[in-house]
């Protein structure tokens, strides 16, 4: 294989897997940086890093986890760059307002609200096992904890949110 | 499995299956079906739209820098002569390197041959780059742009003629138009683009230029209006 298509079959590849997992890449994200303009940034800065360690992916099953875990570690960059002041639920930027701005009932208004107050350690793993599927193993392992840190995080973040629409109802 | 144990556990993983303890618990039922709600709920209000992606320039593997070696084979030359021709062939691969890889014939073969690398660029988009990111690839010492130029939806920082300048694409009427504002390269009269189904010019302003493209019956006047009015470059 000569290296113009050797290029062009990876190139191929790239975009197959980020057509396939970018919708997951921009929710994580967002969902960590609480702001749709900085999770476009990130997303764009670990699309490159992708782009660049694409040939140390062996294997395209892999590849969610591998692209989340990109994703994560340059959101830890740009805040470290930037070195953001964390925000009062009640005085959002545009950007940041347009995250709770997604149409839906009202309940569920109020439980992305609740979710969006929560602590950072407690709405990753939340997103990442309900919204990515990861197993509380797989979150540990990503995340860098132990698995029974996971589970105390998950048992909390579930216990506020139901603690916060018990309270709203 | 206590009560206070049984709700830990799926509060923190609602698959975990306990059986005999939910058979015999109606509290820890109710519990259950509780946290099972609760999370589907979550799911909903987790799901937020994602735009389309827009993949910013890929850096290209040049081809051209790579020296292919030659197939490997049995000879009966002494150790010395293959070292020598290690060294001749990285001196090569060296040169070429520093030599800045692919040489085109002129600016004009260049910014097609650019255009060709970023097929994420070239589509139709609603959705404009944010303040910030055009803010941050167009200093201001170069443009004074805004989405009074038009719809911008894509904004990159690229190499051009191995200077750093920024591309942006500008939605027109009939697709999108790759604007590159080149504040460095001077031409001293305007150069037109003509590739496959696309035309443009590179327009000389002051001590530098600007490209247009698009389209092959795209209407470049008005973009080119409004970017030209916004360089900040000594014209």
């Amino acid at each position: 294989m000569d290296s113009s298509s050797a290029e062009s079959g990876r190139r191929r590849r790239f975009d197959r897997l980020v057509s396939g997992f970018y919708p997951d890449m921009f929710r994580y994200a967002a969902w960590l940086s609480r702001n749709r303009e900085i999770a476009e940034d990130v997303c764009q800065e670990a699309l490159l890093r992708a782009w660049k360690s694409l040939d140390s992916l062996r294997e395209d099953g892999a590849a969610k986890q591998w692209l989340l875990t990109i994703v994560r570690r340059e959101n830890a960059r740009y805040f470290e760059r930037k070195r953001l002041d964390t925000v009062d639920v009640d005085d959002l930027s545009a950007a940041q307002a347009a995250m709770l701005a997604e149409p839906a009932d009202d309940e569920v208004d109020d439980l992305r609200k609740a979710i969006y107050g929560l602590d950072d350690d407690y709405r990753e793993p939340l997103v990442l096992q309900v919204l990515m599927g990861f197993s509380t193993q797989e979150i540990a392992d990503h995340m860098g904890l132990k698995q029974g840190a996971v589970l105390t995080r998950l048992h909390r973040a579930r216990l506020k949110l139901k603690e916060s629409m018990e309270l709203k109802a | 499995m206590n009560c206070e144990d049984y709700r830990e556990a799926i509060s923190a993983d609602p698959s975990f299956e306990d059986a005999d303890h939910v058979s015999q618990c109606t509290d820890c039922r109710e519990f259950r079906a509780e946290i099972m709600a609760l999370d589907r709920k979550i799911e909903q209000a987790l799901e937020i739209a994602v735009p389309e992606v827009s993949i910013f320039e890929l850096p290209v593997r040049d081809s051209s820098r790579v020296v292919a070696m030659p197939t490997r084979r049995r000879t009966s030359r002494p150790a010395w002569f293959a070292m020598a021709a290690s060294v001749l062939v990285a001196a090569v691969i060296g040169i070429r390197m520093f030599a800045g890889g692919i040489e085109y014939e002129s600016l004009a073969d260049e910014i097609l041959a650019h255009m060709d690398h970023e097929p994420y660029a070239l589509r139709v988009a609603n959705r404009p780059v944010s303040d910030r990111r055009l803010q941050s690839v167009v200093p201001a010492n170069v443009a004074t742009l805004d989405h009074s130029a038009g719809l911008i939806t894509y904004a990159q920082t690229c190499v051009i003629n191995g200077k750093k300048i920024p591309h942006l694409v500008i939605q027109g009427r009939r697709g999108p138009v790759t604007v590159l504002l080149m504040p460095e390269e001077m031409v001293s009269e305007t150069i037109p683009l003509n590739g496959d189904h696309i035309d443009g010019y590179i327009l000389p302003v002051g001590s530098g230029s600007v490209a247009i493209i698009g389209e092959r019956d795209e209407t470049l006047e008005l973009i080119k209006n409004s970017v030209v009015d916004s360089v900040t470059w000594d014209i």
